[in-house]
Formats: C-alpha cells, structure tokens, sequence
C-alpha cells in the first residue's frame, strides 16, 4: 500500500537524523515532532468532523502540567508519566465536551475558548500545582522501569517522541477509517441528516473531542520534559491559534498534512525570526495565501488530490464551517 | 391497534398555532398521504413525529412506545426513517456511501472504532440494495452532491430504504421535480409501495401524485385536520374542496 510505503520511508529517513544532524537542529526537530502530533491531534476535530476549535492548547497544557507534577512530585518514571498525562487530558475533554457540545458552530468555537482561557487563568492563580506565572521548572526525564535511561538523551528522546507520533497517526488512521470516523464524516457534511438516520451525534462528538485532547495532552506530556518546564503560555490563545493555522496550512482533514503544517510553521518561524522581529506578520501573509489559494493545504498540494475539485471542496468546507 | 397512533397533539410557536390537536391513526402497510395548503402544519407534524421539534401538548405513539420527549436519533432507531421536504444528503460521500452509512446506522457494531470490514460490507450490501430499487444503481459511484435533483429526491428515499424501516416518512418526495421527473419517480414509489411491506405516511402537495399512492388521505388545514378518509370520500369533501382543491388556488 502507498501510506505505509510512505510512512516506513519517512520513519527510516527521521530514525536516521540523530546521526546526521548537528544538536540545535535535533532539538528543534523533535519539536517539530512534538508540534506535529499536537496538531494531528486538533485535525481529528477540525478536518474530520468540522469541529473548530480555538482552545486546542487546552489539550497541550493539561498534559504538560500534568506530567511536569507526576515527573516532579512522584518519581514517577517517564515511560508512565507521559500516557498517564495524556489519559489525564482525554478524560478533562469529556467534561469540556459536555458543555461545548450543547452549542454548534461558532458558539462551540466561542466556548472552547472560553474553557482554554478558563485553565489559563486556573493555571496563573493555583501556584501549588502549577507554579503560577513562574511555571513549573526542572522538569526531569525520570528514568524508569527497570532503570531504562535511555530516553533521558537527547536522541532517545527523540526516538520517544517519533515513536508517539507514528503510534498516533496509525490510531488515528485506523479510527478515522472504521465505522466510527465514517459517521465523523457525516457529522462534518450534515449533521442533521446523521441525526435523523439515528446516530447520537453528540456522544460521537464528545468522543472525538476527548480521543482529540488525549493526543494532544500527548504531545503536551512529552513537551514538558522536552523543555523541562511547562509554563501558562501553553494553555494562552495564542498557541490555539497556531496550532490551528498548523492544521489549515498543512492540510485538513488528511492527518499527516497538519503534521507537516507544525514542521512548516517551525522551520519557517525559525528562518524569519533571524530576519527580522515581526516574523508574525509575515507568517500571518502565508496563511492568508494559503486559506485563499491552496485551502487543500501542503499535504494537498503535494499529493495533489483532484486539484480544481478538492480545492473547492476544501474552501466550501472552511466556509460553511464558519457560517 | 394501529402502528402510529396521534393523539391530540399540538405545537405552539408563540401565538401561533401550527398543529392543533391533531389526532390521526396509521395502520401497519397502510400509506397515508398528508395534504393541505401551505403553512397547514405537514411539516411540522413531521418534525413532532421525528422529535425534531417539541409537543406542547398531546402525545405520539408507535407500536405501543411512546414517541413524544424522546430525542430525534432514539425515534429514528424504533424503526422510523424520514427524507426532508429540502434535500439532506452527505454532497461530498458517494451515493453508494450515503446508502452505506443510512444502512450503517441500524447495525449493532455502527460505532466501531477500529476496522469495520463486517459493518461495512453487511450496510454496504442493504444500501446497495436499496439503490437499485430505486434504480440509481448507475450513479452509486457518484458523489451525491453532483447528481441530478431529481436522483437526490430518489437517493434520500433508498437512504430511508436502507434502514429498512416499519415506518417511512416521506416529505414531499417529488418536490422541484418536473413533469417527467415526477412521473418517473411516481411509478418507482408506487412499485416500491405495491407489496405493502411498509407503513407509509406521506406530506404531499402534487395531488395526481397523493391519489396514485395514497390508500388514506388526512387533510390539515391550518394547523387541524378537516377530513380524513380513503381518497374517493375525500376527493368528494366539500370542506376540501373549498379550503385546498379550488379555494386557496
């Protein structure tokens, strides 16, 4: 099959960078990586059941305090900490979806927001659990079970991170493909009509917003020994705002478009930030060339699915959503 | 006792009174056609059928369960599919995957997170069945969005056929079709209607059409029902003529 041709080409090719790559450019390519699965993760949302959400740092954050306090507070070995962080983030979602599945459209959008910015302003004031506006700080790379150390390393952190990501998109390949993500898909056409037909659209929602935050509390997880701190930057809109410009402009709805959407968004942010400050803008210019002009994104662009067609698909898409 | 029975059953929109105390029986294998002029409450009593919109008064029953506070995905798995009067379909799936995924929502495993050979194949097989009852099965590869209207009008009806369910309804199926469009489509529900396996009830407003398929016809005008009967006795109405036959035109 072509994907996982691709895919064991891909993962041959970045299970090689340690050896290849000087240490500045691993460590911001296990960023990438990290960044990659976050916004694989807002694309299950997004891209597959036209759930937009601007409070997808929610998912990133939780994850990130919740295993910066395991690492720092139980010992806990890394290999535990992290996974337990996610399901921590997958089981919060639940609660959030709940309440923001009451509302569609931009009103859910509005109150994911909200909840995102809720969990920043928790996280500024409750300095016991998440060291206010200093952060959490010294985050370490516990080792553990069996006194397994090797992912404390540079390299076998990141070999951690890619094995995350690939496990991830596999699940996530396989969820959007069985019988549940093909009434995802209706959600995203007509959610009314999916209704009808019998389905219980709002507990599916539910669970794909929680299978959602769980991979991005993933990727939050793995961040926080990664930098060895998490702080309320994490959870600020900000970050929701560029994950979700990670996602449109790698591709929506295609899973391996977003992650090549946060590799872009880093090595880009990286290259125009030695240019010049206002790096923002510039990329601000990018994604409004992108959402007018290629609103199939990279990964579309690249593999070209039915070039005039999807396009309009695509953009058709992005509008209705906004309506 | 009757497969839907219809008690009393009212919707008020602020002053307004769309459905007024509307009592109505539909007996297993029977078609119904429900007609009447525009803003007479058909679809309204649709939508208080299907939980879409919520009673103020009175009450809905099928089978002996009661219908009526229940959520629209519950009504739909007691074995009640509808098509809209505006077409809903899935434009970007394939017609064969709009039947597949109508089909998918009556098996057991439809939320199977993983796999889905088994779901697929066994709704996979019902959809295409009903695509070719409905004679699209030369389409089934398109995306529904860029059929005709009129194969989106059939295509919503082989989605509620795919269900297989105890009762259709059907809401204004030949509406925006022409002349020979509705024709066609008349000799295809009249075939799919004749073996009298499903309970049928219909909101209609092409009356060629209602006298074809109908064995019973209710009539609402605004908001009540003003006859109710085999289709002679209410093609002879008076009341009928003068509110919706000749009066209103």
């Amino acid at each position: 099959m072509n994907f996982s041709r691709g895919l064991a080409a891909a993962a041959c090719v970045l299970a090689l960078a340690p050896a290849a790559l000087p240490p500045y450019a691993m460590t911001l390519l296990t960023e990438a990586l990290i960044l990659g699965l976050f916004a694989m993760s807002l694309d299950l949302m997004v891209g597959y059941t036209r759930l937009l959400s601007f409070g997808h740092a929610a998912a990133y954050g939780l994850g990130a305090y919740a295993c910066g306090n395991l690492l720092l507070h139980t010992g806990m070995p890394l290999l535990f900490a992290v996974p337990l962080a996610a399901l921590f983030s997958g089981i919060v979602a639940i609660g959030v979806a709940w309440v923001c599945t009451l509302a569609s459209g931009v009103s859910f959008s509005m109150l994911t927001l909200a909840f995102a910015q809720l969990f920043y302003a928790v996280a500024f004031k409750w300095s016991a659990v998440t060291g206010a506006s200093d952060g959490l700080a010294g985050i370490p790379r516990s080792p553990g079970p069996f006194g397994i150390t090797v992912f404390a390393g540079k390299a076998g952190f990141y070999y951690l991170v890619l094995a995350c990501l690939i496990g991830s998109l596999l699940f996530c390949r396989v969820l959007v493909h069985s019988p549940f993500g093909e009434v995802l898909r209706g959600i995203r056409e007509n959610e009314a009509k999916t209704l009808s037909l019998g389905y219980n659209t709002r507990r599916y929602k539910i669970a794909v917003v929680a299978i959602a935050f769980a991979f991005g509390g993933l990727a939050g997880a793995l961040y926080a020994p990664f930098a060895g701190f998490a702080n309320t930057e994490l959870l600020f809109w900000l970050f929701s705002g560029q994950v979700l410009i990670m996602v449109i402009v790698g591709g929506a709805g295609t899973l391996i478009g977003p992650i090549i959407g946060a590799a872009f968004f880093m090595l880009v942010s990286n290259l125009l930030s030695s240019w010049t400050d206002s790096w923002a803008a510039f990329f601000g210019l990018i994604f409004i060339g992108f959402v007018l002009f290629a609103p199939q994104g990279i990964w579309g662009l690249l593999s070209g699915i039915g070039r005039a067609k999807g396009r309009e698909r695509v953009r058709w898409r992005f509008l209705k959503s906004m309506s | 006792m009757a497969l839907l029975e219809i008690d009393e059953l009212t919707r008020r929109f602020g002053g307004i009174i769309a459905v007024d105390r509307v009592s109505m029986r539909v007996e297993a294998g029977e078609v119904r056609a429900v007609i009447g002029p525009n803003g007479a409450g058909k679809s309204t009593l649709f939508n208080l059928i299907t939980g879409v919109v919520k009673a103020s008064d009175g009450r809905v029953r099928f089978d002996g369960t009661t219908l009526t506070g229940q959520t629209p995905y519950s009504i739909s798995q007691h074995g009640i599919s509808r098509t809209f009067q505006i077409t809903a379909l899935f434009p970007e799936m394939t017609a064969r995957e709009n039947a597949r995924l109508a089909a998918q929502a009556r098996h057991a495993r439809r939320w199977q997170p993983y796999g889905g050979s088994t779901v697929f194949g066994d709704a996979g097989r019902r959809g295409d069945v009903a695509l070719e009852r409905l004679g699209l099965t030369h389409v089934a590869h398109r995306p529904a969005g860029l059929l005709s209207h009129g194969d989106q009008r059939l295509l919503e009806v082989a989605m509620a056929l795919a269900q297989q369910p105890r009762l259709l309804l059907l809401d204004e199926p030949t509406q925006g079709l022409s002349v020979e469009e509705t024709a066609q489509a008349v000799d295809t529900l009249a075939a799919l209607l004749a073996d009298k396996a499903m309970t049928v009830l219909l909101v209609e407003h092409d009356m060629e059409v209602v006298f074809r398929l109908a064995h019973m016809i209710t009539v609402l005008h605004r908001g009540a029902v003003i006859a109710d009967g085999v289709p002679d006795a209410v093609r002879a109405d008076i009341e009928v003529q003068r509110a919706y036959l000749g009066g209103l035109a």
